[in-house]
């Protein structure tokens, strides 16, 4: 299954790529979204993905005792990181945009050079 | 006798310290700072000559990991360079502080001055090619910014962008050999490595891996390209005399001491490695051709420096000559020609210095008779010009019959074309008698009437010149006791076997003395018609004018300087989607260009165990990707949107990741609301879309997701694979050392508590630059 997966990841890319390269800026910061979403679901699968159950979360029973062989913590903590800096860098490039229509009165990225 | 670690570490970062203060000296000390760095340069010397005689590695761990080190092997031939470097760099310093005295910028003289004489020391004693390297390129930065200390003169400028150009572009080629080296070495000694101690302790086995792999003649061009450039070897030899715009100390310095002598340092480092008949017809081929062609321009040449410029590249084509033969005189010829030059050239240059100094014009033609006026100066020339020229009994006469029995002994041995090595050897030779008379002519016959008043030079303009003159007579008068001394040694660390060597004064007729006299009868005579020489020469070099390497040089950096904008425009025409497409495009080139050439790259065994309600969330996913972008509204995409990144959400949940899951939802519905309160103060732009920008567009976003595809293909983890050491580091040490259950809260909190500080900055930054955008807009320099 790990074909599905690529295919999810590698659709992804594809339409947020598709996206980066729109005239309107809103679709621009869509597309910087939908990559980031991708690369995220890409880093996630680099741990192995596994479906959920108790020994798999990694979040242990209790202080002591032994520790079971859970998925990858340090790419969940590192997609946690990522979650929300691209939280910030897209209000931050949604705001860019709405400050650059105010100067220049289009959206249209072709009509600024 | 094993050298001290300290004892040579203190040698080689002394005159960075030094360097460090040094600005700090001269606003305390102004022109005495000169005498600082003579202080300098002196502990220095005093420190590398302890280290005579010893032989032997020593070594600071700097990147245990790929095995580089500070590491430095101290020999004879190391010994005898940095004595060389150290030796002449005081002397050089106590001349600048009465030459320099009037100059500007003289902090930052000092301080590129001391840091050059340690990058050369660096050099001398450098074992590791990575420290190599270092070194090397940090004497070429040095060299850029002692050419151009006068910043505001244009010709300044363009020397020692030049001398940039030519010696550190140069720098790269080595890089290249030393990777070559290392990936040799990891064969050739079972471990890659970039000790250059352990490779010439094992030269059999390097060899033998080098010609197995194909890689000796690459590595072998590789070297001979860097030391050429720096040692000005023709065909790059060019930008020396355009160096002579710098101060005279520092030609004295590094265009003809030191800096321009770290290449024939290497190729005498290399010889025992890469010895045999490529090196031979190479290096011996190149350093002739250099030798002649360096000595008739130095005949042509109507300024002093200029003659003395082309002189020293005359002379190192004459080092690197020696060493390329493969016979012992080569390498004595090498040796004891790099000492005996030294201290002539040096000595010449800084009567160069003198001559500006004291009578204001460096024109060869407007300048004799300053015997009266100079008379110290005038010996010291005679001494040192005669040796330059190699006249007999002074010591440049031993090192040439060196070269000499050298290229006699190859052309015997080989017969045929080899002939012309002692040929062309001789050829050049004459000219170097008729340069070296000259230059002393400036100091003979009687004073022209054009210069008016010759000043008398302090003593410290004076003792420098005589000190080395002193040397050479010294030198000169008992050749074997400084071979003795010091050279003996470096020809050992240059050749194969342990070769003794002999110098005494000729007393039967042998080949060498008849191409000696030939030389210098012939000189002798041309001298009487110096002028008809040089008119013959100059017209021979104006007619090969159109293969001037300078020339090409300017062509080079023309076609550049016009081709960068056009680059530019294509690259960075200021369209959003014209950057995109180059990022995006480079990118998936490299990455399936790495994965095109990258052997046992296989897709990863079934290892991904999804379930049908992954599928089901991720099928969900993509067609709200889809729905994004054929939105018809704005209002409509930014709903596709958040169905994406709830379902993304949802897949964490299925995943194992509850913490990613939780944090989706909540960072899922304040971008849901934000885009909504943004949307709804902007236009609905949407663009028309035509056909072939979408085509296009289509195909690249294809290219990025087949890329996307495969690099998850390609990198997914095995079946049943060990959790790495990292993460199971993590999840046996959360509670012990963290005291948490969640293995991924620890993290972020504890063990990597100062990235997530990091993270809550870019959220504070992006908040605060938000509130910037929308709240000051009225109050800035935007109208």
């Amino acid at each position: 299954m790990s074909v599905a997966l690529a295919t999810v990841v590698g659709g992804l890319f594809a339409l947020g790529t598709f996206l980066l390269l729109r005239r309107d800026l809103v679709r621009v910061v869509w597309g910087v979204s939908v990559l980031s979403q991708a690369a995220n679901v890409y880093l996630i699968s680099m741990g192995g993905v596994q479906p959920g159950t108790h020994d798999t979360v990694p979040v242990l029973d209790a202080h002591g005792g032994a520790v079971p062989e859970t998925t990858d913590p340090l790419v969940q903590a590192l997609v946690l990181t990522a979650i929300v800096i691209s939280f910030g860098t897209t209000a931050f490039a949604l705001v860019l945009t709405y400050r650059a229509y105010q100067e220049n009165e289009t959206m249209d990225v072709q009509e600024w050079r | 006798m094993a050298p001290e670690l300290a004892i040579v570490v203190t040698a080689v970062v002394l005159p960075f310290v030094a360097s460090g203060v040094a600005p700090l000296v001269y606003r305390l000390a102004g022109d005495y700072t000169g005498y600082f760095g003579a202080v300098v340069a002196l502990t220095c010397f005093g420190l590398v000559g302890t280290q005579l005689g010893s032989r032997g590695a020593v070594a600071l761990p700097w990147v245990p990991s790929m095995d580089v080190a500070l590491r430095f092997y101290v020999d004879g031939w190391a010994v005898l360079f940095a004595l060389l470097a150290s030796g002449i760099g005081a002397l050089v310093f106590t001349y600048s502080a009465s030459y320099m005295h009037d100059e500007r910028s003289l902090a930052r003289y000092y301080a590129t001055l001391l840091a050059f004489m340690g990058s050369i020391l660096g050099v001398a004693f450098a074992a590791d090619l990575v420290v190599v390297f270092l070194f090397w390129e940090l004497t070429s930065l040095c060299s850029f910014v002692l050419i151009g200390h006068h910043t505001e003169d244009r010709e300044s400028r363009y020397a020692a962008r030049m001398a940039m150009v030519v010696t550190v572009g140069s720098g790269l080629f080595l890089l290249v050999g030393v990777v070559l080296l290392a990936i040799a070495a990891g064969d050739a000694l079972g471990a890659t490595t970039f000790d250059l101690a352990a490779m010439l302790a094992d030269t059999d086995a390097m060899r033998a891996t080098l010609r197995e792999s194909g890689l000796f003649v690459p590595a072998l061009a590789a070297f001979a390209v860097a030391a050429g450039a720096k040692s000005a070897q023709v065909p790059l030899h060019f930008w020396l005399p355009n160096a002579m715009a710098a101060p005279t100390p520092v030609s004295a310095f590094l265009h003809s001491a030191t800096m321009v002598k770290v290449g024939v340092y290497f190729v005498g480092r290399l010889r025992p490695l890469f010895g045999g008949p490529e090196w031979t017809l190479l290096f011996a081929t190149v350093g002739l051709a250099t030798m002649t062609v360096g000595a008739m321009l130095a005949v042509v040449a109507t300024d002093v420096k200029e003659l003395l410029a082309y002189s020293t590249a005359s002379h190192l084509g004459l080092m690197v000559a020696g060493f390329g033969f493969g016979t012992v005189y080569g390498s004595e010829a090498g040796v004891f020609h790099l000492l005996n030059h030294a201290l002539f050239k040096a000595a010449l240059f800084l009567v160069a210095g003198i001559v500006a100094h004291e009578v204001g014009t460096r024109r060869v033609d407007a300048l004799s008779g300053l015997w009266r006026d100079l008379p110290v100066t005038a010996a010291v020339t005679a001494v040192a010009a005669l040796s330059m020229a190699g006249f007999p009994p002074f010591n440049g006469f031993y090192s040439k019959e060196l070269l000499f029995e050298a290229t006699y002994e190859a052309a015997h041995a080989a017969g045929g074309l080899a002939w012309l090595y002692p040929a062309v050897a001789v050829f050049a030779s004459v000219f170097t008698v008729l340069y070296s008379l000259r230059f002393l002519g400036i100091f003979l016959g009687e004073r022209p009437a054009a210069v008016a008043s010759v000043h008398r030079p302090s003593l410290a303009l004076v003792v420098p010149p005589a000190v080395l003159a002193l040397g050479t007579v010294a030198i000169s008068a008992s050749p074997q006791l400084a071979v003795d001394t010091v050279v003996q040694r470096g020809v050992a660390a240059t050749s194969a076997g342990r070769p003794e060597v002999h110098v005494e004064f000729p007393t039967h007729v042998s080949p060498p003395v008849v191409m000696s006299a030939i030389t210098i009868g012939v000189g002798l005579a041309g001298y009487a018609v110096y002028d008809r020489v040089r008119t013959a020469v100059a017209a021979l070099a104006d007619a090969a004018s159109f293969a001037h390497p300078n020339l090409w040089y300017d062509r080079l950096l023309l076609g550049v300087e016009a081709a960068s904008p056009r680059v530019a425009r294509t690259v960075h025409n200021g369209r959003l989607r014209t950057y995109v497409t180059w990022v995006v495009a480079t990118a998936s080139a490299l990455a399936l260009f790495g994965y095109a050439t990258t052997s046992g790259l296989a897709p990863g065994v079934e290892s991904t165990r999804i379930t049908a309600a992954m599928g089901l969330v991720l099928v969900v996913a993509v067609v709200a990707a889809v729905a994004v972008v054929i939105a018809p509204s704005h209002v409509v995409g930014v709903l596709a949107l958040s169905i994406l990144g709830f379902m993304v959400a949802i897949f964490y949940i299925l995943a194992s990741a509850p913490d990613l899951a939780l944090t989706q939802l909540v960072v899922e519905t304040l971008v849901l609301l934000i885009f909504l309160l943004v949307l709804e103060r902007m236009p609905a732009f949407y663009g028309d879309l035509r056909p072939r920008v979408v085509a296009r567009d289509a195909a690249l976003s294809a290219v990025v997701g087949a890329t996307a595809f495969l690099t998850v293909v390609l990198s997914i983890p095995d079946a049943g694979a060990d959790p790495t050491a990292i993460a199971r580091f993590y999840a046996t040490e959360a509670v012990p050392s963290g005291g948490g259950t969640n293995i991924v809260n620890v993290i972020l909190v504890d063990f990597r508590g100062f990235d997530t500080l990091g993270e809550l900055f870019v959220v504070a930054i992006a908040a605060m630059s938000i509130v910037v955008l929308i709240e000051m807009r009225d109050r800035g320099e935007t109208q």
